[in-house]
């Protein structure tokens, strides 16, 4: 199984099955950066890397809008959408029909534009795995929130159900506590 | 060649079981060979870190990622969390391996023949927006009653636009979260759901799944995407090692 794996970054369809589901190894940074960063064994008594915009990146990659940007950029998205797939009748817009082919790559672009502010790229989604350390953006003080996580056992159970409950308390606890350390 | 020095800090990758001192042949970071540090069976992937301190940055990550792979395919490996520097083999030892025997042991059993896979579920924005307007009236009035507008005089309805969208599709999110993780989960030991890491994001969770049933577990994303397809775009990432699933007690 493990040899399958593909070796390029970033997700090279892997066109197995329907060829619905783009699948990529650890090899696609991007997809595996939280995991690496946020997930996995550590330990209080000693100090972690000094992680040099690494963990503003993964903060940055975190947040969700809520804001008058966001909205303005969901308006435009959605007021550029091409509804002539769905609708034939004589909207206003398609009466402006010289902008009409450029609606679709514009609709792509409110969004893109969206995603870019998020982690900084100008790659194709495709291509998120190529993203370098350089993205050290906007900054969030408190990550409180994001590193909440909800775990759930299928219904066989096991023991590490049982475990989840003092889980994401001393994981918050441990990383704060890391990170504290690294920037002294 | 760097000789592994005893007295050098020493970057940890993760734990394996193992009875000796290995040399693997796979570069850690910086080019520096990948050794094991054992303690009575368990076993430190580690490299040197002769300054005691890195720079970390896009190719530390994918080396730390690449160690693990590579001995994920070896067996069973229970991930450290990226950037984990320890003073020197004997902390190693001591303060990872043997202060935490029990607890590395049982995980190290847990998690053998299992590994994690990644399902990023990731909203096609024509597809979904299109869906919102056909489902949602308030949304599909306010557009029409924007078109044609210009921008300057309807700052706040855009905005209202932006924000009737931005919930509708929370509420979708909701939705299409729960029925890709109770469409997995049944192939799977254990799910941790992540937040979306960006406003199309409609999943993100990682499922521990047992070797033997991983064609099983394929076969069921697949079947997700076709009935999702023109909607919802999947991204799978791994087998990669169980880094969602194992833990230390803190303080220990």
């Amino acid at each position: 199984m493990a040899t399958s794996m593909q070796q390029s970054r970033g997700a090279q369809p892997y066109r197995g099955g329907s060829g619905y589901v783009a699948r990529s190894s650890s090899s696609g940074l991007y997809d595996v950066l939280e995991l690496i960063l946020d997930k996995g064994l550590v330990i209080d008594v000693f100090v972690r890397v000094s992680l040099i915009g690494i963990e503003i990146l993964t903060i940055d990659a975190r947040i969700v809008i809520a804001s008058v940007d966001t909205y303005l950029r969901f308006a435009e998205a959605v007021n550029r959408l091409d509804l002539m797939a769905t609708e034939t009748q004589g909207l206003p817009e398609l009466m402006e029909g010289i902008t009409e082919g450029g609606a679709s790559s514009k609709t792509k672009g409110a969004l893109q534009g969206a995603k870019e502010a998020l982690f900084g790229g100008d790659e194709d989604e495709e291509d998120e795995g190529d993203r370098e350390r350089s993205t050290t953006r906007r900054r969030r003080s408190s990550s409180g929130s994001t590193t909440r996580r909800r775990r759930r056992t299928s219904s066989g159970g096991n023991s590490s159900g049982s475990r989840s409950g003092s889980r994401s308390g001393s994981r918050s606890k441990s990383r704060s506590g890391s990170r504290s350390k690294s920037r002294s | 060649m760097a000789k592994s020095d005893e007295d050098a800090a020493k970057y940890v990758y993760g734990v394996v079981r193992s009875r000796g001192g290995a040399r693997l042949k796979q570069k850690g970071i910086d080019d520096k060979p990948v050794s094991v540090v054992s303690n009575k069976g368990l076993g430190a992937l580690t490299s040197d870190v002769p300054d005691g301190s890195l720079e970390a940055g896009r190719e530390e990550l994918l080396t730390h990622s690449r160690v693990l792979e590579g001995a994920l395919k070896r067996g069973v490996v229970l991930p450290m969390r990226f950037g984990v520097v320890m003073p020197g083999e004997e902390a190693v030892r001591d303060e990872l391996l043997a202060a935490h025997r029990e607890e590395l042991e049982t995980q190290l059993d847990e998690m053998d023949g299992k590994v994690e896979i990644n399902i990023k579920g990731i909203y096609e924005e024509q597809g979904i927006l299109r869906e919102v307007l056909e489902e949602n009236q308030e949304i599909a009035k306010l557009r029409e009653f924007l078109q044609g507008k210009p921008d300057d005089a309807t700052y706040y309805e855009r905005i209202r636009l932006g924000e009737l969208v931005a919930e509708a599709l929370t509420a979708k999110r909701a939705d299409d979260e729960r029925l890709i993780v109770d469409g997995l989960l049944s192939h799977a030991l254990s799910v941790e759901v992540g937040e979306p890491v960006h406003e199309r994001m409609a999943a993100n969770a990682s499922f521990l799944v047992e070797r033997e049933r991983l064609d099983e577990f394929d076969q069921a994303t697949e079947k997700l995407g076709a009935e999702h397809a023109g909607r919802i775009r999947f991204k799978y990432t791994g087998p990669l090692p169980p880094h969602s699933f194992v833990e230390l007690a803190v303080g220990g």
